[in-house]
């Protein structure tokens, strides 16, 4: 065993999924599968074949195309679909900031949703109590804590799923383009906390189309299309295949 | 099956909470907000209590205790399936969002559901000695059908839950599969009201004894004889374990389809 054993490995991973093209889920598919051995579906394979490691410590950005299959391979890491085939192996705890307080409630209030996203991602009452105050501190949304959070604008959801998923100090951090949401105020204080989690050696992934951001703060970045990884390399390197990749469909809309 | 207990157990805050959410929301705004879950048995009660003592008068004496006392536990049943029918679907924006072990959506419902239950409990037992209905000793005796019939309904639950993230037809059709089995199984009628020669019928019906040692023990005063009581807890068992063993299978499929 070497001391830097991957915080993450992904060998083969596939992940398909059933695209439903008409009215899918009633009785009439279930007959027209008895009956005519045709299905109303096709699959498509969002992932493919995709393998990599990532270093523990290290912050690793991934980019591509809308529908590249960036964010399956970020919910495949975070367990919410286990692939059609290959391993996931993921070291230390993780907190996914995929989608915005996925696991926010609108009727309940802010105070309330902290509990819940906190039991949600497997943290115990206790541990969420200890650490509410300093997460409604760093949301820093005043009195809008006791408000449901279906009164929030979409800033301080952010600041709140924020604040959340990264004050449970995980080891491992999933960063799905959310970041874009939040003023330039709490954008830096967002950066300055993403900072502070590669000094202690935390490992984050990183999605964005924002390419300035992954320049500054990646080490190395993979660039998917249709599913399967193109390259993996420096974000100089990565950053400038991406460009080229784009660059007839830029080119056709002008 | 060690898999639902360690998982019940491992998220039993997070089910907690769930089932504490599901009440809050169903009483939020409203006035009296919590209290409806009091309010609401008892106000039914006094309908019915109202309908079966003056308009349709059956040959049973305190025919309100008699009928309710098995018509609260019903209730909860087919309200608890009636959630746990939705549990997987109206979730699905968490399940295809956050890695969360599923059957903690029906546990909530039941668990919330069970609430309610007790809560209803309390204006029954205010009611029974208004009628002056003895008080029955055999109260205590409660916990034991409780606890058969929770196991029950969990795992209809967990097997309707499923059925409904395949095929949405299916909260549809548990609509009308409990209201038919709400006229088979005797809660309005006694079973005395049925020709003998069609008994061995009505005791294949799974929720009968479960649902048994309630009217026994509150109107009756009687406790369930043996054989009645493993009846209830092998049926009970037996839908768990197909119902777990179904939901267990389909799980990772749920984000798929919701």
């Amino acid at each position: 065993m070497s001391l830097t054993a991957p915080a993450i490995r992904l060998q083969n991973v596939t992940q398909c999924f059933r695209v439903i093209q008409e009215r899918p889920d009633t009785v009439r598919e279930l007959f027209s599968k008895l009956f005519r051995r045709q299905s109303s579906y096709h699959n498509f394979e969002a992932v493919k074949n995709v393998s990599f490691e990532v270093p523990a410590g290290q912050m690793l950005g991934i980019i591509g195309r809308n529908g590249s299959g960036k964010s399956t391979l970020l919910k495949i890491v975070a367990g919410v679909y286990r692939p059609t085939s290959g391993t996931v192996k993921v070291n230390g705890s993780l907190a996914p900031l995929i989608e915005l307080g996925a696991g926010f409630h609108h009727e309940l209030t802010g105070r309330e949703n902290i509990l819940l996203n906190g039991l949600l991602m497997g943290y115990s009452k206790r541990e969420m109590l200890e650490r509410q105050q300093r997460i409604i501190e760093f949301a820093d949304i005043g009195d809008f804590i006791d408000a449901p959070v279906k009164q929030y604008s979409s800033g301080m959801y952010m600041r709140l799923a924020f604040a959340v998923a990264t004050e449970v100090d995980p080891q491992i951090l999933l960063v799905d383009e959310i970041l874009a949401v939040g003023d330039a105020g709490f954008q830096e204080k967002c950066f300055e906390r993403i900072r502070k989690f590669r000094e202690a050696g935390k490992t984050i992934l990183f999605v964005t189309h924002a390419m300035s951001d992954v320049q500054e703060h990646c080490e190395r970045v993979l660039l998917l299309e249709q599913g399967s990884i193109v390259m993996d390399s420096s974000p100089e390197a990565t950053i400038a295949m991406y460009k080229s990749l784009i660059t007839p469909e830029l080119a056709a809309a002008h | 099956m060690t898999e639902l207990i360690r998982d019940s157990y491992r998220y039993r805050e997070l089910i907690w909470a769930l089932a504490l959410k599901e009440l809050k929301i169903r009483y939020k705004r409203s006035v009296l907000g919590f209290m409806w879950a009091l309010l609401n048995p008892a106000l039914l009660m006094v309908v019915l209590t109202l309908v079966f003592s003056t308009i349709m008068r059956f040959n049973i004496p305190h025919y309100a205790i008699f009928l309710l006392s098995v018509l609260l536990p019903w209730t909860f049943f087919s309200q608890s399936l009636s959630y746990a029918v939705e549990a997987i679907v109206t979730n699905g924006d968490l399940i295809k969002k956050v890695a969360v072990p599923k059957l903690v959506f029906p546990m909530a419902a039941l668990v919330s559901n069970i609430i309610n239950l007790l809560l209803s409990l309390i204006p029954l037992a205010i009611l029974v000695p208004l009628l002056r209905h003895p008080f029955y000793w055999t109260w205590i005796y409660l916990p034991v059908p409780l606890v058969a019939l929770a196991i029950f309904t969990l795992g209809m639950s967990f097997f309707f839950a499923v059925a409904n993230v395949f095929y949405r037809d299916v909260a549809h059709i548990l609509q009308i599969l409990l209201s038919a089995w709400f006229y088979l199984t005797p809660i309005i009628y006694p079973l005395d009201a049925i020709p003998a020669k069609y008994h061995w019928f009505f005791k294949l019906n799974p929720i009968l004894f479960v649902i048994n040692g309630f009217r026994l023990s509150v109107y009756y005063g009687l406790l369930p004889k043996a054989p009645s009581i493993i009846a209830s807890f092998v049926c009970a068992f037996i839908s768990l374990i197909i119902g777990f063993s179904i939901f267990r299978r389909y799980q990772d499929n749920f984000v798929f389809y919701v």
